[in-house]
């Protein structure tokens, strides 16, 4: 299979802090990985440093071959439209909802491109089927639903373009556990063409549903090539 | 400096360093009734000669002393209208400064400080003119309106936010110059008061004698009011309101650790409104008449363009973007309207520039190159190891880096090393005689960080029990238990941590 | 209350709601306290004076003294100041956001910027032109109405209906266009814009110029009432400044709300025999202040409370 993602050496931090120590991952098309490991130990930097919004940067990503990464040490967030509109799709940690602006139009930001604002209704029904408890809710303000149902529709405005790399950050934050097994399986039901990597805090809602499982600790990654196994 | 002549390096060579002799004790004289010390030098070690250096830590007192001391000596010297111009600079310096205080120091963005000036001036003259009080008193009366005022106009701060707060102040200004035009006795002279009494005798006025009294009355005022912005500044106040300066998160944090604040901040912006009172009465008697034009919107502009183009919150910013634009709007008065466009532009062109204003240029050029010779060398070593552009204008220590990169490179090559063959020769036999490559990995890690090492535990004595700690790396920290597997063979426990210390390095 | 009151009371308000409304949307939306507002106010002003002023003779000519004549006027003077208004905007973008807008400090910057292009506008216009008041043609013409035994002045009515219109058209556009559902969605959360593939340097021109279009036809409903000067914006700046405070910045019913409620309190105080027109200014402070005191985040924060 082509490899969609290509990481090599990434560092990234914020100010004087160094969270990610010179990552290598590579995914292939089709992948779904799940990114495991504790707090603050790096998943949420690793995903934010993929679209650009960390505080600096260094290091090759290659998406699809073209050339994303790079060193920079300011501008944080100045790229990220640009790469969202090249193909990723990011579901970011805390949802970052619109709170006055209702579901539907909610969801509608998510189609950025002239093809996804041209089918925007068959995309909404399509998000509906996915996450059912939404339809009832199309015209109510996003900032008063609850945490599983706002997850949901940060959710569905990531899933409004084909992206060709789907970034969910911790879809089980703060939800309670029953809902969030349903908001996973929703998400390991999805039929995407693109991989999607998963940063999970909790292992067991990942296992058996995710292609390759990789841990990290202290900002490096663990479990992945190159591991020697304990005896 | 005797024996070997060393070349100078570095960014700094012509920087006066003291070698102090380390036989003698050090003699330093204090400020009189303080602890404080009259300059601070400080004793550095040189990596690169090996001696102890004295160096000037902080290198603004003299600066000062130099620019006002210029100041001093050449004002004289002027023409009458220079000599003017140099006078009005001085009160608007002195204004500026204790603005600086309010919005650097306390952090109140206020707009209201001309109005504070006004006021007091105001009442000041009032008092001459109408109840026959001497200019002496004027001095006193100042400051105690300037107090009440700014006590009046603190108390919503607290309440309002940064940009409300700043919008408020305006609408007091307004306020005030809508309210003095209102004034029946004052409507004849379109809302001034004339004939103010004045430390300048009346026949001097305007006169060469009057001028440089009234520049060296300025010049007075300009000290006392960096006397103010300094002792608020490096007494308990300034320290407190420190910790709370920058953020929201700070202002958390100091309030977690029980410093309150805003009444902190409160006590300045008292403090210098008391001493706004006082530039207020001076200005009164400087121009023996005071008009509702102190309070306009276009004057504090002018005074906010000063701060700005000097740097806000900054007492040398706030004197320097007085003297530039004082220049340009008084010194260039023959320019008409073009004068203010060229102090709007430099305003525009500063702020796009430069972060902190004309006084923080130099601090910023130098994170700047700071910045582009990390990126570089980030670019340069191919990878790892290496700081990255913040971290490595953090690291003092620049050996450090290099021990770094050392590091990376080495771990690099002895990754390659390792070999399902490599480890089951360890397996074989941990503690005998190893392959040159084995023998290296292993030398590799003894010479490790106590950090990164792990013990063999015997969990009961004189049992063949074993299992491996991972040590803490800290002092009274003891090593903590990494995993519940035992080993009843030392061998296996070696090679069990030989494993683990392949994984550290293989991840790293 | 009689009707000659009421109307004037919605005529100030709806020239400062013009003003409160782009001075709300742009500071929530893109970060910038915009004190260049007044500036735009008159420039605007004055390209409209221009315009008029160079196709007078060319209207008079084609059209003569028609109905048809006047219209075009009409739409020459709305239209030269829209265009001259948007075009502000763009210097505006591209001196006040485009250099800083990602750097640290950018809030106090951009205010620091557009304070000095304001000052540098004001200044500019005052050397070019002088400081003379120029009057503009008068496009709704100088007729009364007789309503319920009050009589309106065209020019009143035209400048309530225009701002009317002129409002509705930017909400819709802000309710109903693409641009404007980005526009909302950074006003709401600038990091979630980001992920949803809005870029902010994209977005701001077209608030920007929308803005500065807002300021425009503030000046040219305006210029119908009063004169232009150089000065002229300084007013309605200030007025939309303290406007937008009050109805909380970033809400633009607030806004309104705050335009409606300063219009008749500066009527009512107007004609309040023992105040008169000296005190508006003192008046509108003190209530704003008194309500900025009781309620910190103005009537938008009171609008969302009850909505909570």
């Amino acid at each position: 299979m082509p490899e969609l993602l290509e990481i090599r050496q990434l560092s990234a931090g914020y100010g004087p802090l160094r969270v990610l120590h010179e990552i290598d991952l590579t995914v292939r098309a089709g992948e779904r990985i799940g990114l495991v490991g504790l707090n603050g130990h790096g998943k949420t930097t690793l995903i934010r440093a993929l679209t650009h919004m960390t505080g600096w940067q260094q290091g090759s990503i290659k998406l699809d071959g073209a050339e994303i990464g790079g060193t920079r040490s300011l501008g944080a967030g100045r790229r990220t439209p640009g790469l969202i509109r090249r193909g990723i799709g990011v579901a970011p940690q805390g949802d970052a909802i619109f709170p006055g602006l209702s579901v539907r139009k909610h969801l509608e930001c998510g189609a950025h491109t002239k093809l996804a604002w041209r089918e925007r209704r068959q995309r909404i029904d399509r998000v509906f089927d996915v996450f059912p408890p939404l339809r009832p809710l199309e015209h109510a303000l996003v900032g008063k639903l609850s945490g599983g149902e706002r997850r949901m529709v940060s959710i569905g405005r990531m899933l409004m373009t084909e992206a060709r790399l789907y970034l969910i950050d911790e879809p089980s934050l703060g939800l309670a556990p029953k809902i969030s097994q349903r908001v996973m399986k929703a998400l390991w039901d999805l039929s995407v063409d693109g991989a999607m990597i998963v940063a999970e805090q909790n292992v067991s809602l990942l296992t058996g549903h995710a292609d390759r499982v990789i841990g990290m600790h202290a900002g490096r990654m663990r479990g992945d090539v190159g591991h020697v196994e304990l005896v | 400096m005797s024996g070997k002549r060393f070349y100078k390096v570095g960014r700094r060579p012509w920087e006066l360093r003291l070698a102090p002799s380390g036989i003698n004790e050090r003699q330093r004289s204090r400020l009189p009734g303080t602890r404080g010390h009259w300059l601070k030098w400080r004793d550095v070690h040189n990596p690169k000669t090996l001696r102890r250096e004295r160096v000037l830590a902080d290198k603004m007192p003299l600066w000062w002393t130099l620019g006002l001391s210029f100041v001093a000596i050449v004002t004289p010297f002027l023409s009458n209208s220079l000599l003017s111009v140099v006078s009005i600079f001085c009160v608007y310096a002195a204004i500026n400064v204790l603005w600086t205080l309010i919005v650097g120091t306390a952090g109140i963005f206020s707009l209201a400080t001309l109005a504070v000036v006004g006021a007091s001036g105001y009442v000041a003259a009032a008092a001459n003119v109408y109840l026959g009080v001497p200019w002496p008193f004027m001095l006193l009366i100042g400051p105690m309106v300037g107090f009440v005022f700014g006590a009046v106009l603190a108390a919503p701060s607290t309440r309002l936010d940064g940009l409300y707060y700043a919008l408020l102040t305006m609408g007091v200004a307004e306020i005030c110059r809508v309210f003095v035009l209102q004034l029946r006795p004052l409507t004849a002279t379109g809302g001034a008061i004339t004939q103010v009494d004045s430390f300048i005798p009346e026949d001097w006025f305007l006169q060469r004698p009057g001028l440089l009294l009234g520049f060296a009355g300025a010049f007075l005022l300009l000290l006392g009011a960096l006397l103010v912005w300094r002792l608020v500044n490096s007494e308990r106040l300034g320290m407190l309101l420190r910790v709370a300066r920058t953020g929201r998160e700070d202002e958390a944090f100091a309030e977690a650790i029980g410093i309150d604040f805003r009444r902190a901040r409160l006590m300045v912006f008292v403090i210098s409104s008391a001493a706004l009172g006082v530039v207020g009465a001076f200005y009164a008697m400087y121009f023996r008449s005071i008009s509702p034009q102190i309070f306009s919107l276009d004057q504090m502009l002018m005074l906010f363009a000063m701060m700005v183009i000097g740097g806000l919150g900054r007492a040398e910013g706030a004197v320097v973007g007085a003297a530039i634009v004082t220049l340009i709007d008084k010194g260039l008065i023959e320019l008409g309207p073009p004068r203010i466009i060229l102090v709007a532009f430099i305003m525009i062109g500063v702020t796009i520039f430069a972060r902190e204003g004309l006084t923080g240029a130099r601090a910023q050029f130098r994170d700047f190159r700071n910045r582009k010779a990390g990126e570089r060398r980030a670019r340069r070593t191919e990878k790892g190891g290496e700081a990255m552009p913040e971290e490595a204008t953090e690291v003092h220590d620049k050996q450090e880096l290099y021990y770094r990169r050392f590091n990376k490179r080495l771990r690099e090559r002895l990754k390659k090393l390792i070999t399902p063959e490599l480890i089951e020769e360890h397996r074989r036999d941990p503690l005998g005689h190893h392959s040159d490559e084995l023998a290296r990995v292993l030398n590799y890690f003894r010479r490790g960080e106590m950090a990164d090492k792990y013990v063999i535990h015997r969990m009961v004595p004189a049992e063949e029990k074993f299992r491996v700690m991972a040590v803490s790396g800290q002092r009274g920290m003891p090593p903590r238990v990494i995993d519940d597997r035992e080993y009843h063979d030392i061998k296996e426990a070696y090679h069990a941590v030989f494993l683990l210390r392949v994984n550290d390095l293989l991840e790293s | 209350m009689d009707l000659g009151l009421i109307v004037y009371a919605l005529n100030l308000a709806s020239i400062y709601a013009l003003m409160a409304i782009g001075i709300s949307i742009l500071w929530s939306s893109v970060g910038i306290i915009n004190m260049a507002h007044g500036a735009t106010f008159a420039v605007s002003g004055y390209a409209a004076w221009l315009v008029t002023g160079a196709l007078k003779p060319v209207i008079a000519a084609a059209f003569g003294k028609t109905a048809i004549a006047s219209a075009v006027m009409a739409g020459a003077l709305v239209g030269s100041a829209l265009i001259a208004g948007a075009l502000c905007g763009v210097i505006i973008y591209l001196l006040a956001f485009l250099p800083i807008h990602d750097k640290p400090n950018f809030q106090v910057r951009a205010l620091i910027v557009t304070l000095g292009l304001n000052i540098a506008s004001v200044q500019g216009l005052l050397w070019t032109f002088g400081p003379r008041n120029q009057g503009l043609p008068k496009i709704f013409g100088f007729g009364r109405w007789e309503v319920f035994g009050t009589r309106i002045r065209y020019d009143q009515a035209g400048t309530i209906i225009g701002a009317i219109v002129v409002m509705g058209l930017t909400l819709a556009w802000l309710r109903y266009s693409r641009r404007g559902l980005e526009v909302r969605a950074m006003m709401q959360n600038a990091e979630g814009a980001a992920y949803s593939g809005i870029s902010r340097q994209v977005t701001a021109l077209p608030v920007l110029m929308l803005t500065g279009a807002l300021a425009g036809m503030a000046a040219a409903l305006l210029s119908q009432t009063i004169f232009v000067s150089p000065t002229a914006g300084v007013i309605p700046l200030v007025k939309g400044l303290t406007i937008a405070l009050l109805g909380g910045l970033g809400s633009v019913p607030g806004a309104v709300i705050g335009a409606i409620l300063v219009g008749f309190l500066e009527a009512i105080v107007g004609v309040i025999p023992f105040l008169g027109q000296r005190y508006v200014l003192f008046a509108t402070f003190l209530f704003i202040i008194a309500v900025l005191i009781v309620r910190p985040r103005g009537i938008g924060g009171l609008l969302d409370d009850t909505r909570e």
